[in-house]
């Protein structure tokens, strides 16, 4: 399979790059795990689990297995795992992701295979969210957490003979700029429906190919089994026909959990020396610009038609947690102009261009990051139907880095960006929904809510986020959703449909909508010899 | 001869810390920082903030060049924020891989252009002459980007070569003989447009060496023609290519930087280019002092060569 450039580190508390990640997946396993197809969780290291009454406190039975390296498993790898996590001197990248309410998870050893983690308040997710955490081998990296220099353990430079880990496969190479070779983990302890033991795989070999064209070239010409993406629009036709002709298999994976997201900066006081101020943060310019949006359209152009119309912060797709109420937005772009004068943005001398109240022309521009074809033509589609309204669009791109730091610092009019969520479990991605969140992208960190209907979902979220009981949370979640839609603080367009190529001598893969849609579960791929 | 180099050796120095510095100070004024590409835009404020703390983003820019030049003396490039390790360990590798791809580009292109040049430039018409004509012309408008990916197709649909990467995973230790396969489609990829463009130039320059007097004044004395073109002629007429060598390994580096990536050559381009992505202020400032010696020493051995060869060069 391919990737696009050099892991950042072996040790995934310490990074969050997609090729860290990827090999985590590869060597290390959770304590449970979200299948992808059904979103439902799975046994892993743990094979069973129980709750108290409060549901806080979790005890989990672990597995009697054994790491790569022929070291057992126990309790005090969990025991240790957490502890680094949550060691203050780490920074490990994953220690916000597993607070709830910004307090740590209590992890105990009970025996060697049984271990209690106990929730600091009662949290809906329960264990779905041991789904973030690999657990790493005690006797490895013990030292340099006692030395305090666990940060730094594992790097790039680190000898592959000192990682182990318990997932299905073991780094035995890395070639920096080139590969990483795994080869299969002989005390791997997951066996297939039919007992076999997994993975079915010897060796996976994982090429860096930072040029998706090339990619391309490569699967088509049989020197790649897996791509490291799915497949984009732009390369839709020619993956067809390959697979027309044989020469690769094209999977349909379904359509994506989640749509790309329109926002504008609304942070308070983003615009106090504008002389926009007074409609660019308004609500009726983003209701008026979701009915002004051909979502038909929208999907023809940015997606060649491979894409369902998406009209609330959650895709149909999401079974579990769209709410079946969500409107639809319909297409009418004389509604949006008749509510854009509401604003005080008219089109005074019948030349097709909105003003303000100043006279001056409705103008903003739209950041959206370069090299990303799909992001930049929803741009360009979005400014084209904008302009038949007679609103002004400015494009401005950006490379990622540039992008993110403009959102963060929010020195933006509005953003077309592709952010992902970690789980579709809403309680998983509070910092979203949050006020206070640092991903709350229309403007983040709030100190305190400030609009009345951000109170209102913070309230709803932190109690959807606490009962355990799953028709409640849904409908809290319901309500959350129809308040968002009432002032679509993001304006959705529509979600792509994904499709994965894999190459003809592929015989077994469960392809999942992830972010690695085929290696979440590398261990069950097999291959034609 | 001797002060002539200490002066271009000053100044291939001013060369590489002026660009080293100037990358490093255009990385770090550009929006987002390295803190973000390594915890990820989800990671919190405050997280993010400690990051910057630890990798002293947090610090005027004045101060932060001030420390990294004071370093810089003491022949310490400071640490990677994305790789967390130091500049000088991940470097040299990369650096290697580089110079022996743009060295065999540029071998190539010499051995296959300047013959090729000489044999259009002696030639009043004819099939071949228009060919090589024709080919050159046809290479140099073409640039390295989408030569490189015309021959990766050509590759895949072939399978005569390999695709992309250094070295086979199935080859332990990775022969010579598996790097060379690896080495032909980037290499061809650069060397083909500067074989092209030395074919032109050389085609020209001998074209005028032989309508010198000399030369024909050879030809009257019954010296064969093919003996005063390749023996007399051509050595004349190399001054015009030997003098365009130093900025051609400016271009060869900046288009090997994009080959890189198309072949997945681990050079030093691609280094840079995720280094640049991800503001990493010292790897970018590394990368682009490696590359600015490159040329500091490309271009110093073809002044001290022209030097050598024409006198007046050297006042």
């Amino acid at each position: 399979m391919s990737v696009r450039s050099d892991p950042l580190s072996f040790n995934r508390l310490q990074s969050g790059d997609r090729t860290t990640e990827l090999c985590a997946i590869l060597t290390q396993a959770k304590l449970v795990r979200i299948n992808k197809v059904t979103q439902e969780v799975e046994p892993a290291l743990a094979e069973s689990w129980t709750v108290d009454a409060d549901h806080r406190r979790y005890t989990l039975k672990l597995r009697d297995v054994r790491f790569s390296d022929d070291h057992p498993f126990t309790a005090d790898d969990v025991v240790f795992t957490f502890a680094a996590l949550y060691d203050k001197k780490n920074d490990s990248v994953l220690a916000d992701s597993m607070t709830v309410n910004g307090k740590p998870l209590t992890v105990a050893a009970v025996d060697a295979h049984t271990v209690t983690i106990t929730f600091p308040s009662p949290y809906g997710p329960g264990v779905r969210i041991l789904d973030n955490v690999p657990i790493l081998p005690k006797h490895k990296l013990d030292a340099a957490e006692s030395a305090g220099t666990f940060a730094k353990a594992w790097t790039v430079a680190t000898p592959t003979a000192d990682l182990a880990g318990a997932g299905p496969f073991v780094l035995t190479s890395y070639a920096p700029g080139q590969r990483l070779v795994f080869d299969r983990n002989p005390h791997y302890w997951r066996t297939s429906a039919s007992g076999e033991h997994l993975p079915y795989l010897d060796r996976i070999t994982v090429e860096m190919i930072p040029d998706q064209n090339a990619e391309m070239l490569r699967i088509e010409g049989g020197q790649l089994d897996v791509m490291n993406d799915d497949v984009t629009a732009e390369a839709y036709a020619a993956v067809k026909q390959a697979a027309n002709q044989g020469r690769v298999q094209m999977l349909d994976v379904g359509s994506a959990m989640q749509a790309d997201s329109y926002w504008f900066n609304l942070k308070p006081g983003a615009f106090a020396n504008d002389p926009r101020a007074s409609w660019i943060q308004r609500d009726e310019l983003r209701h008026a610009i979701s009915m002004a949006v051909d979502r038909k359209t929208f999907a023809d152009t940015v997606f060649l038609g491979a894409a369902d119309p998406v009209y609330g912060p959650v895709s149909p797709s999401n079974r579990t947690w769209y709410w079946t109420g969500t409107p639809t937005t319909p297409h009418d772009p004389k509604a949006a102009k008749a509510l854009l004068a509401t604003i005080g943005l008219v089109d005074r001398n019948n030349d097709g261009v909105l003003v303000d109240a100043q006279g001056k022309p409705a103008r903003f521009s739209i950041l959206v990051q370069t090299g990303r074809p799909r992001l930049e033509r929803a741009a360009s589609v979005i400014a084209d139907e904008l302009k038949r309204i007679g609103l002004t669009v400015d494009i401005v791109t950006l490379e990622g880095n540039a992008v993110i730091g403009k959102i963060l610092s929010g020195q933006y009019d509005s953003v077309y960006f592709a952010p992902t969520m970690s789980d579709i479990d809403p309680a998983t991605n509070l910092d979203f929904w949050l006020s206070s969140g640092g991903f709350h992208l229309w403007n983040p960190s709030q100190k305190t809510p400030s609009t009345p209907w951000e109170k209102q979902i913070d309230d709803l979220m932190r109690r959807q986020s606490a009962v355990s009981d799953p028709a409640e949370r849904k409908r809290l979640f319901d309500e959350v959703q129809k308040i968002f839609i009432e002032h679509d603080p993001i304006v959705y367009f529509a979600a792509r449909h994904i499709y994965v190529a894999v190459s003809s001598r592929v015989t077994t893969v469960i392809p999942a909508v992830d972010l690695f849609p085929v290696m979440w579960a590398a261990d069950q791929i097999a291959v034609k010899h | 001869m001797t002060a002539y180099i200490v002066r271009r050796l000053a100044f291939a120095l001013f060369l590489v810390v002026a660009v080293s510095s100037a990358s490093l100070v255009l990385a770090e004024i550009a929006p987002g920082d390295a803190s973000l590409a390594r915890l990820g835009p989800t990671a919190s404020r405050q997280a993010m903030e400690r990051a910057r703390e630890r990798y002293g983003l947090n610090r005027p820019l004045a101060v932060q060049y001030g420390d990294w030049l004071l370093h810089v003396l003491r022949l310490d490039f400071g640490t990677s924020m994305l790789y967390d390790r130091p500049v000088s360990e991940l470097i040299p590798e990369r650096a290697a891989n580089t110079a022996i791809l743009a060295i065999t580009a540029l071998v190539f292109a010499t051995f296959v252009g300047l013959p090729l040049g000489v044999v259009t430039g002696t030639r009043r018409g004819g099939l071949l002459t228009n060919a090589i004509r024709g080919g050159s012309i046809v290479l140099l408008s073409m640039p390295p980007l989408l030569t490189s990916l015309f021959l990766v197709f050509l590759a895949a649909r072939t399978g005569w070569l390999p695709i992309g990467g250094m070295r086979s995973a199935t080859t332990a230790g990775g022969g010579v003989l598996d790097v060379l396969q690896h080495l032909l489609v980037p290499a061809a990829a650069i060397g083909l447009p500067l074989a092209a463009m030395f074919e032109r130039l050389q085609s020209q320059a001998i074209a005028e060496t032989i309508a010198e007097p000399f030369v024909i004044a050879t030809l009257a004395r019954g010296v064969p023609r093919r003996r005063v073109i390749w023996r007399d002629a051509l050595k004349a007429s190399l001054r015009p290519v030997a003098a365009v060598y130093g900025l051609v390994v400016g271009t060869l580096l900046s288009g090997s930087f994009a080959v890189e990536v198309i072949t997945a050559w681990p050079g030093i381009g691609r280094l840079m280019l995720d280094a640049l992505s991800a503001r990493d202020v010292y790897l970018v400032a590394g990368c682009a002092g490696v590359g600015s010696v490159f040329l500091a020493c490309a271009t110093l051995l073809s002044d001290v060569a022209l030097a050598y060869v024409d006198p007046r060069v050297r006042e």
